[in-house]
């Protein structure tokens, strides 16, 4: 349980129920007992705290709100109980959330609070959303630097290694399936739906990898004579390559051959529609490539990772419609994806997780929209999530000196719970250290 | 729902261990004269892997063709074979690189110009060009001091530096690494265009040690940081004039090639102590104190090794280059002639030894069908492939042989094959021709037994294109 200080806007839980309490113990510290570490010593001795006034902070007293009574009846409670399932849009979508005319300004209503006057637009509201931060640009050993880094390419790097430091060239996902899945027996345990090359995320030479961008045009083009062909040619080939061309066409034919199967089985149990019409970026195909996870999901392929993509986000001008546009159409393709699993009854399974290279700044520019910036929340949807805002709220008047918004959590202990909480695979040996526990997950779940 | 087990032979991770070790598979056959007949296998302790023909001078001329030009043309193997070894190496090395006819949209606005257009002139270039080991070495620099046309923002940037490394990549290290340091694209990819000594970038001066020159572990932070505030002041060159973008914007236009330029009210006035050494410097200042360290010439001469030689030299082999190197003062055709004429270079040990990079595979079967027009095609199938020109995954550049096998890296080296066979029009060469020229007459059972089976030539060349003996060099 991570603890925070009785700050303003920020919760007092984290993860379980969302309501914020307002109990305020008398002296109390400026800063945790254990917890992170992250708040700064605001001045004055420490002091420590005593019997009730310590368990008051702690949460642990009945009838406080927040205490773990309280907790038990969110969960019984039928009003609260809507909030405990899955996202869908309508369900937190705010009725009073319109947009003043002028500004281009949302409300967060998240938590309940009044709305905040922004200048830019935030995400919609989303159940099970997470504040995190950028990772910390380029950090040397034995130094730390605290400059994030806006390249989207060298970010990207970042997010993908999960190694701030830019010594990994392999992804972290691409590290989980080489060490952790076997990939004797199932040549789709990695899948990138919808790409045309492989992700850095997944990338890693000793991973089996599948890049699959249309169901349909996988394949050797002059169809099944030139693959049986093919693997004729590649088996039992010489040299020390040898036997890399023979798993190679081993794993591309077998994916081949699944594909057919899973085609022929599969009825997809939602509407998956790529006819939005975006303000910009005709190129995604983002419910495509979720229909083809769920086919691959359901039809008992063995896929253990899978990759989507959307783009379009880097809204350096006309913020407003183009974020807008885009928040809904990931809205729907993940509804869509979400309402097959469960028509399927694999929704316990399907952890659904977003990262994007950094977030954008608060202060809009000249456009309409807004740069480069640091923190950024990142969404975890399904059934295996905890709901809940984790991390601080993002405060949009308490900015770091750059002027961007200040990030409470290391994008790394997202990964390691999503490792070990989901996957359970081994997290300090993928990601290189330990980090704070986020705990966002219910019960571990062996996938 | 659980997942269908598929049985299957091996592993990924044990496929790539078994690469280090002497591989899995069956003994080859080898092709005499011109019919396709079948020897005893097991003739040897190498009967798991190809047999060698190095000990036949035509086959090793095919051998140095094969790794230091994009492929070739029946001719140039003719002219090739006339010539002999030694001065096939000779002429290979002593060409002067022919330059690429000028790029037409290279005075754009800020260089908008997609950059399949110049990925495809390259391409135009490397398919029709009379030094291809120009090409090839162009190829090796731009996977070593790498650039992203993403990052460096300005494409006719990204198309100066090809042409500065086509003109620099047979000359010695020294100059090179100054041209690298002033060139526009590399000021902007690695930051130091937004250097200055009040606040010097660090990216470059690290990347030019770790990744261009010294490697890891052979200097410390401070030499980062020291080496950072030398280099600092240099910044991209003025725009001739000024054009108009899509929204209006100013954008810079350029009439022709500049190099970055020096502006002293950016740069660090002071000493810096650089390798052991306290004093003024300046980039000129730091290249030479580079260049004193014995570890340049190991890493150089390693990287060369794995991507001329094989996957894996021993140490003895190349520190016997970077000694070869060292004493040439840095200049890099004496470091190819030795690797040229090293013994390693011919042994059985390298026959096949490495994977075509997707550029040097199809530029070479463009070549092998004589169809020079197939740069359209090649541009688009390099991403598929895990190689799109400009275009490195990151500062590393690419990644060698092993990685360039994957599931789907074949299948789209064999769609490939088909597209190229489609666009070439009416009679091809003749397949003997290319089995015996072009894939020496060694082929594995499989590709045999597939090549008998073969019902017209086109059946033919597509089997050997597609080949693993064809992938391999």
């Amino acid at each position: 349980m991570v603890h925070h200080p009785r700050l303003p806007g920020i919760p007092a839980q984290v993860g379980g129920h969302e309501e914020r309490s307002r109990h305020q113990p008398a002296q109390a510290p400026r800063f945790p007992e254990g917890g992170t570490g992250l708040w700064r010593r605001r001045g004055g001795p420490r002091r420590r705290l005593r019997g009730r006034a310590r368990r008051v902070r702690a949460g642990r007293v009945c009838g406080q709100k927040g205490g773990r009574q309280q907790r038990q009846r969110a969960r019984d409670d039928p009003a609260r109980r809507r909030q405990r399932r899955p996202a869908h849009p309508r369900a937190t979508r705010r009725p009073g959330a319109a947009r003043p005319a002028a500004q281009a300004c949302r409300t967060d209503g998240l938590a309940g609070a009044a709305p905040e006057r922004s200048v830019r637009p935030q995400p919609q509201p989303r159940r099970h959303q997470g504040s995190l931060g950028q990772g910390q640009g380029r950090h040397r050993p034995g130094r730390r630097l605290s400059n994030p880094t806006f390249s989207h390419f060298e970010s990207i790097r970042i997010w993908e290694t999960g190694d701030p430091t830019r010594r990994q060239v392999d992804g972290w996902l691409g590290r989980t399936l080489a060490t952790s899945y076997d990939s004797n027996g199932h040549p789709l345990t990695g899948c990138a739906c919808g790409a045309t090359d492989a992700p850095g995320a997944l990338r890693d030479l000793q991973a089996t990898l599948t890049v699959i961008q249309n169901q349909k045009t996988f394949g050797f083009t002059g169809g099944t004579e030139v693959e049986a062909a093919v693997g004729a040619l590649y088996k039992a080939t010489p040299g020390i390559y040898g036997a890399l061309f023979d798993t190679a066409i081993a794993t591309a034919t077998e994916t081949m051959a699944t594909l057919r199967t899973s085609a022929s089985t599969y009825h997809p149990m939602a509407d998956y529609t790529d006819q939005v019409k975006l303000v910009y970026s005709s190129k995604n195909q983002l419910a495509a490539a979720l229909q083809l996870a769920a086919e691959l999901i359901v039809t008992g392929t063995g896929v253990k990772l899978l990759h989507v993509t959307l783009g379009g986000f880097d809204t350096h001008y006309t913020e407003l419609n183009r974020h807008d546009d885009l928040m809904g159409y990931l809205d729907s393709a993940v509804s869509a994806f979400y309402k097959d699993l469960a028509a399927h009854n694999m929704a316990d399974k399907v952890l659904i997780a977003t990262w994007s290279e950094f977030g954008r700044r608060p202060k809009e520019n000249a456009s309409g929209g807004t740069d480069h910036g640091a923190a950024a929340p990142l969404l975890l949807i399904g059934d295996p999530v905890n709901g809940g805002l984790y991390g601080a709220e993002p405060s949009l008047t308490s900015l770091d000196n750059t002027g961007n918004l200040k990030y409470s959590v290391d994008f790394r202990s997202v990964y390691q719970e999503i490792l070990s909480g989901h996957l359970g695979a081994d997290a300090p040996k993928i990601l290189g250290s330990s980090f704070d526990r986020i705990p966002f997950l219910k019960a571990p779940v062996v996938v | 729902m659980a997942p269908r087990a598929i049985s299957r032979g091996i592993t990924r991770r044990q496929a790539l261990a078994a690469a280090l070790a002497t591989g899995v598979g069956v003994g080859a056959i080898r092709l005499i004269g011109g019919s396709m007949q079948q020897l005893a296998t097991s003739r040897s302790a190498t009967a798991s892997g190809w047999i060698s023909p190095l000990s036949s001078e035509s086959a090793r001329v095919m051998h140095l063709l094969r790794r230091t030009t994009l492929g070739y043309t029946p001719s140039q193997l003719e002219a090739a074979l006339a010539d002999g070894f030694n001065k096939t190496v000779d002429r290979l090395l002593e060409s002067k690189p022919a330059e690429p006819p000028a790029f037409a949209t290279a005075d754009a606005p800020g260089g908008r110009f997609a950059i399949a257009q110049l990925q495809q002139w390259w391409l135009d270039h490397m398919l029709s060009t009379a030094t291809p080991f120009a090409e090839r070495m162009t190829l090796f620099w731009h996977g070593h001091f790498t650039t992203d046309y993403r990052k460096a923002a300005n494409n006719t940037f990204v198309y100066w530096q090809n042409l500065t490394w086509r003109r620099m990549a047979m000359t010695d290290l020294r100059s090179m690494l100054l041209q690298v340091t002033t060139d526009p694209a590399m000021l902007r990819y690695l930051d130091l265009a937004t250097s200055t000594g009040q606040n010097p970038n660090e990216n470059y001066s690290r990347e030019l040690m770790e990744l261009f020159t010294m490697g890891a572990g052979n200097y410390t932070e401070d030499d980062v940081r020291e080496s950072a505030k030398a280099l600092a002041g240099w910044q991209l060159p003025p725009p001739d004039s000024v054009g108009t973008g899509n929204n209006n914007q100013r954008l810079p236009v350029y009439s022709s090639q500049k190099a970055g330029v020096f502006n002293p009210r950016r740069a660090y006035r002071g000493s810096v102590t650089y390798l052991g050494k306290t004093g003024p410097l300046d980039a000129e200042g730091v290249i030479d104190r580079i260049l004193a360290q014995p570890s340049t010439a190991t890493l150089i001469a390693g990287k060369v090794a794995r991507q001329f030689v094989h996957g894996r030299p021993s140490d003895d082999y190349v520190a016997r280059l970077g000694d070869a190197f060292r004493r040439s003062k840095y200049d890099v055709k004496a470091l190819m002639h030795a690797v040229f004429t090293s013994p390693e270079f011919t042994a059985d040990k390298s026959y096949r030894g490495l994977v075509k990079s997707p550029t040097e595979f199809m530029v070479g079967a463009a070549r092998a069908l004589g169809a020079s027009s197939l740069s359209k095609v090649i541009a688009s199938s390099g991403s598929g492939m895990g190689q799109s020109l400009f275009d490195p995954p990151d500062v590393n550049g690419w990644p060698n042989n092993e990685s360039w096998i994957s599931s789907n890296t074949v299948v789209a080296r064999v769609n490939f094959v088909t597209a190229a066979l489609g666009q070439v029009m009416g009679t091809l060469p003749p397949a003997e021709e290319a089995i015996h020229g072009q894939i020496d007459g060694v082929l594995s059972q499989q590709t045999a037994s597939l090549l008998t089976g073969a019902a017209d030539d086109r059946g033919r060349w597509f089997i050997t294109l597609a080949s693993p003996e064809f992938q391999l060099k």
